[in-house]
């Protein structure tokens, strides 16, 4: 049984990377000429759920270009094989992928074209540029990767609740206490949390340490000279007192059953991003939602959407092709065609100009035009850092009665010491 | 014909030879060679992907200072423990209730048997709805604190795996008891009864002894089992909350792959399995010293 292990560790290593050969075989990794004379690209997609409407996209572009041909691959587990495909020299044309350290890898390995002197870049948001600039490798203000789509993060409120209970979006942390007190006060739920999924704990840490953090943390923590222990004490404190308004089971509920409580009703709010809105109107069409930016602190000005890059567009310098790659990212970038990713993928625009107009976001839609956004704050962890695990730990500490100072101290404590584990490169 | 036989080699039909190697060369490239493989990189830096470096010993002396190992360890010991006993003694009763003149034995004995024929993680994932859905209304029905949330959300969520464990592995050593029962000749029961021993004291006198063989086989498989748990742990809590349930096995997967120490996780797979090795080889000493003695 432990060679079973071992053994299901290397063959799964082995499939990885057979299907990354699968995936380049065809030409070789990078473009080439078919028969027929024309390019062949290869645009390779990391997430799985938006393969249908890239693949729409593509078609539109192949057929009003006769010379040149694109091709999706969006293999499962995308990032461990691009990065095998990387090992080998076999990088695809063109990549879609999320802003987090996968990225950063490709890049800071030195595989992706700079993108900045292309025209559609003007149009971008800067706050997303900037959240480009801060995965790069070094903070390199070069733009590798061009912002496509993004996501969003916040507190989602049943709009219909909060008219019958007569509550006004809150500002600010007081004011959102004094809701959640209101609510509890009438009797329904104020907050469902869904931690038996942990990643779903990330969620209020997310938008409460990126607000309330020190500016320059991310980077001061990497190079060593802060820790958690001094500066997350607040932040820590907040995420545990929301845990008062939370249901009973919170530690119990998986993330599917709790979006269909919250969906039927059950709650007046919950914590997390724009992609679980399917899921609510999947299990009850007739749900009225909105969301708001997570009110962490007292000053609204702090109070950002959390929004970070969920597709960026790179061009491969080994693409024999580089033209006809840029091009097709050109393409992508009209706003036309952003739209229409946007719409279908129930996301958010890079572009300025372009906005998602389903009223269940509505409420955050003005700051993420106005880039009043700050990204997710584990999007600067290391990649072997698990935040999620310590916070259900956290949580579950709270919910055995542990005393909160003594909670808060050990976690903070943990918090520094994974993190100095994981962050190695 | 035994005596022939021992005479005088017999002709071996060549035909085993050629089924017994195509599998032997089978087993050794699919089984074989990716276990060595593993251990070989255990010790380099290997993340998976990418260049590595031979790192002698160290992935082997981390493991003496991560806690998450430790910690690791220590759950699986645990639950192989309590499980392993608890699977067996379940199993004892049921087989000895089954193998009694009742009614309707086959149909009960092939519903005992049914969990044995559902994978594991469908299993898990029965259970999960169970845990989260009818448990606690029964809990908040009855009053009882304890049983009102899902028991996979707290401190407790061992005790939801084991219950779990147990409900799939009594199938397997019930048949295994089941068939040790039924090769005990009823003359020797016939004694006993004659000699007044009846109730608990046949039990322990008479059953319980000649059940040694079968006893040994139950007791080093689900130790073994149990010390590799994987399945119900990824389709239950997914080695949460927190850590509370990772097993090594599931360390080994999650940190792995997911969290880039692949070499150093390989190091762990291969502890693993020496202590099982150890641990079974152990078992069977006793367990086979002790049969001797009965017998």
């Amino acid at each position: 049984m432990n060679k079973k292990v071992i053994s299901t560790l290397v063959i799964g290593t082995l499939i990885a990377g057979t299907l990354a050969g699968c995936g380049g075989s065809s030409d070789a990794g990078s473009s080439a000429k078919s028969s027929s004379g024309k390019t062949e690209l290869e645009l390779f997609s990391t997430k799985p759920e938006n393969k249908d409407t890239i693949q729409k996209l593509v078609d539109k572009y192949n057929e009003s270009h006769d010379d040149v041909t694109v091709k999706v691959t969006a293999p499962p587990d995308a990032g461990t094989v691009l990065k095998t495909r990387m090992a080998k020299n076999d990088m695809p044309d063109i990549v879609a992928m999320g802003g987090d350290n996968n990225y950063t890898e490709v890049e800071g390995a030195g595989m992706l074209l700079d993108l900045g002197d292309q025209d559609y870049i003007k149009d971008v948001q800067e706050a997303y540029i900037d959240m480009i600039y801060d995965v790069n490798k070094d903070k390199e203000e070069t733009i590798y990767g061009v912002p496509f789509a993004t996501n969003a993060s916040g507190v989602i409120y049943n709009t219909e609740k909060f008219e019958e209970l007569g509550l006004e979006v809150p500002k600010t942390w007081d004011e959102f206490i004094d809701t959640l007190q209101k609510i509890q006060d009438a009797g329904e739920q104020p907050l469902l949390m869904t931690y038996k999924d942990a990643w779903t704990a990330n969620a209020p840490w997310n938008s409460i340490a990126a607000d309330l953090a020190p500016e320059s943390f991310a980077d001061d923590r990497k190079a060593g000279k802060t820790t958690f222990v001094g500066t997350h004490e607040e932040i820590t404190e907040k995420y545990l007192t929301l845990l008062d308004y939370a249901q009973d089971d919170f530690m119990g509920l998986s993330y599917d059953d709790g979006n269909k409580k919250f969906a039927n009703g059950d709650a007046v709010m919950i914590i997390n991003g724009n992609w679980a809105i399917s899921q609510y109107r999947n299990a009850n069409p007739d749900v009225k939602i909105n969301m708001f930016a997570f009110p962490s602190s007292n000053d609204e000005s702090q109070n950002k959407v959390t929004s970070g890059v969920d597709v960026l567009l790179g061009v491969s310098k080994s693409s024999s092709n580089v033209d006809a790659a840029k091009d097709f990212v050109s393409f992508m970038m009209e706003k036309e065609n952003v739209q229409t990713y946007i719409d279908e993928q129930f996301s958010f625009s890079a572009l300025k100009g372009v906005e998602q107009s389903d009223e269940a976001v509505s409420g955050v839609q003005e700051d993420i035009s106005n880039g009043k956004v700050a990204n997710f704050e584990d999007h600067y962890y290391p990649s072997g850092f698990n935040m999620s695990v310590l916070l259900t730990e956290l949580s579950l500490n709270r919910a055995n009665g542990m005393d909160d100072k003594e909670n808060i101290e050990q976690f903070l404590k943990q918090c520094d010491e994974k993190y100095d584990v994981a962050n190695v490169d | 014909m035994k005596k022939a036989a021992n005479r005088k080699r017999p002709a071996v039909n060549k035909v085993y030879y050629i089924y017994v190697g195509i599998l032997a060369v089978l087993f050794f490239i699919f089984h074989t060679i990716p276990f060595l493989k593993g251990v070989f990189y255990s010790f380099t830096d290997w993340r998976g992907y990418g260049d590595w470096n031979f790192v002698g010993l160290r992935n082997y002396l981390h493991m003496f200072v991560d806690a998450d190992t430790g910690n690791a360890y220590i759950f699986t010991f645990k639950f192989a423990v309590i499980t392993t006993i608890l699977v067996n003694v379940v199993s004892l009763v049921l087989a000895c209730a089954l193998n009694a003149k009742i009614k309707f034995k086959n149909t009960i004995k092939a519903f005992y048997f049914l969990p044995y024929m559902l994978g594991s993680l469908i299993v898990g994932f029965i259970f999960n709805y169970i845990f989260a859905n009818l448990v606690p209304e029964l809990g908040k029905a009855l009053g009882i604190k304890a049983l009102s949330v899902n028991i996979l959300g707290t401190n407790n969520a061992m005790w939801g795996i084991i219950a779990v464990s147990l409900w799939i592995g009594c199938a397997f050593n019930t048949l295994i008891y089941i068939a040790g029962l039924q090769s005990i000749d009823t003359d020797v029961y016939e004694a006993a009864n004659l000699d007044g021993a009846t109730g608990f004291k046949r039990f322990s006198k008479i059953t319980f002894p000649l059940l040694a063989p079968s006893f040994t086989i139950n007791m080093v498989l689900s130790a073994k089992g149990y010390l590799m748990v994987y399945d119900q742990i990824m389709a239950m809590t997914d080695g949460g909350p927190g850590t509370a349930t990772t097993s090594i096995a599931v360390l080994i997967y999650k940190k792995g792959f997911g969290g880039g120490q692949f070499a150093y996780q390989s190091a762990n797979a291969v502890v693993l399995f020496i202590v099982v090795v150890l641990i079974s080889v152990f078992q069977l000493r006793i367990l086979e010293k002790r049969e001797e003695k009965l017998g």
